[in-house]
């Protein structure tokens, strides 16, 4: 047959073909960009991330020494060199990621970054941002990596995670969840306290209903150390509400920096930051 | 439920064309002739696909022209909630060109390369834009509405020919093809990111009728 001694019809197919072997069949027959089916490594990454945190304890009365940062959404680029950086940073113990892991929602975008953070050389966890949620991302997310609220203890520190994105919920009056993060907050096991969130409370994404209620939970809180909080994209730290809650915002991915958070005693912190 | 019946309608329209010319004739007017060119509204063949983003399974009937060259089909899909959060369904339109239409022997037809462009529109997401939601522009995507490349190739057999003479395949497909997002998230992330990331895969069928 003389149109198969002519390979030029089939050359466009080459790159394809070969990229579909690779990558297997599986994983490629998305029924929607809102399909969030996933491998299984990549299904309950905070549940195995707080598994491989606990697999190397901290002694209670050490420093706890961990990266902040947040807003990895579309910069994928940037997170392979993050990873490079904080894998060369020595007595880190854990990175957190406040939020907007993804920047349209998609399943398949959680599972870039995961690809890029799976390769530290120590566990990372993260809190849900409002980018997380667009169309089915709030389903993709809790698939993929976990709760939206939820809390750990590491060492002498109680983290406590949770979903501050009230504008996604189109301002119900029920994010954050005020009796959850009070719960939360009046458990004394632990020394000290840090609050993790996307939305800082000061922010206009903030949902006004629960702002002043929020507040007073963190105030009235005896052993908060600070709250952090992503979504602004840019560091900041100081105590908007003047009542002597200190809140951190970090930088995003495409600043090319992060922030190395070192605590001790009771709520003494230092921040060192890095570029890369 | 919806996409059973619209299976079942879909599958059941080859019969009624059958049906049609053993009607009663005494109404006919034309001479029985004319019949073998079919009118331009009348899809030319049936559609039956999973994956590709649109949907875990998809129907539609679609229209052939360019002498059989270029083909435009209409897609309804379906998304269970287990895989996506919610169910969903998806109503999409596929353009696709083939530059080489191949006989193999007597049966077979192959085409070797298509290529072109889809259009999607998703119903049933969760967080969709209430009224007052978001200020303008909040978000500078649109989350239900998206459009993509496709690129693929299709084998299909010969199959008896219409009572008007016209010949009919059954063919086999796939198309690799991505979307506007997963596009951007590429361009902007050479290194973070390679092709074999953004590519999504369609498996289908299509029946001439």
């Amino acid at each position: 047959m003389p149109l198969f001694t002519s390979s030029s019809f089939l050359r466009p197919l080459l790159p394809a073909a070969t990229a579909l072997l690779l990558s297997g069949c599986a994983d490629l027959l998305e029924f929607s960009p809102n399909d969030y089916r996933s491998p299984g490594d990549q299904q309950d990454l905070t549940v195995k991330n707080l598994a491989r945190l606990q697999a190397a304890p901290l002694p209670p009365g050490d420093t706890l020494r961990f990266v902040f940062t947040g807003d990895s959404q579309r910069f994928y680029d940037e997170a392979e060199a993050l990873v490079k950086s904080v894998n060369q940073q020595a007595g880190i113990q854990f990175v957190l990621v406040a939020g907007d892991i993804s920047n349209f929602g998609m399943g398949r975008e959680m599972r870039w970054v995961d690809d890029q953070l799976r390769k530290l050389s120590v566990p990372y966890l993260t809190v849900i941002g409002n980018h997380d949620q667009v169309g089915n991302g709030r389903e993709a997310y809790q698939h993929i990596f976990g709760p939206l609220n939820y809390s750990f203890t590491y060492g002498d520190t109680q983290f406590i995670m949770t979903d501050t994105n009230g504008r996604e919920y189109n301002f119900n009056g029920h994010v954050p969840d005020l009796p959850w993060v009070q719960q939360q907050l009046s458990d004394n096991a632990a020394r000290r306290q840090i609050i993790v969130s996307h939305v800082p409370p000061q922010d206009e994404d903030f949902d006004p209903a629960v702002r002043d209620g929020y507040v007073r939970l963190l105030r009235e809180a005896p052993r908060l150390a600070f709250e952090l909080n992503g979504h602004r994209h840019s560091f900041s730290i100081g105590q908007p509400f003047n009542d002597g809650i200190t809140y951190i915002n970090s930088d995003g991915f495409e600043k090319n920096q992060y922030v190395v958070v070192t605590v001790w005693g009771d709520k003494e912190f230092r921040l060192k930051h890095v570029q890369f | 439920m919806a996409a059973h019946l619209l299976l079942s309608a879909l599958l059941a329209l080859p019969l009624a064309s059958a049906a049609a010319p053993l009607g009663p004739d005494t109404t006919a007017h034309a001479p029985a002739q004319t019949s073998t060119r079919l009118s331009w509204y009348r899809p030319r063949h049936l559609v039956l696909q999973t994956g590709g983003g649109l949907g875990m399974v998809a129907a539609g009937a679609g229209y052939s022209f360019w002498r059989d060259h270029a083909d435009l089909d209409i897609l309804v899909g379906y998304v269970p909630k287990k895989y996506a959060g919610s169910t969903l369904s998806l109503a999409s339109a596929k353009f696709l060109y083939s530059p080489w239409v191949l006989s193999v022997g007597e049966k077979w037809q192959l085409r070797p390369l298509m290529a072109g462009a889809y259009f999607s529109y998703t119903h049933g997401t969760i967080n969709d834009e209430e009224r007052g939601q978001y200020t303008k522009d909040y978000y500078w995507f649109s989350t239900d509405t998206r459009v993509g490349p496709l690129l693929g190739s299709r084998v299909g057999y010969a199959l008896p020919t219409t009572t008007t003479g016209r010949s009919r395949y059954l063919s086999a497909y796939y198309e690799l093809g991505s979307n506007d997002l997963y596009l951007i998230s590429y361009a902007q992330n050479r290194k973070g990111l390679s092709p074999a990331d953004i590519l999504v895969l369609s498996l289908g069928l299509k029946l001439d009728f």
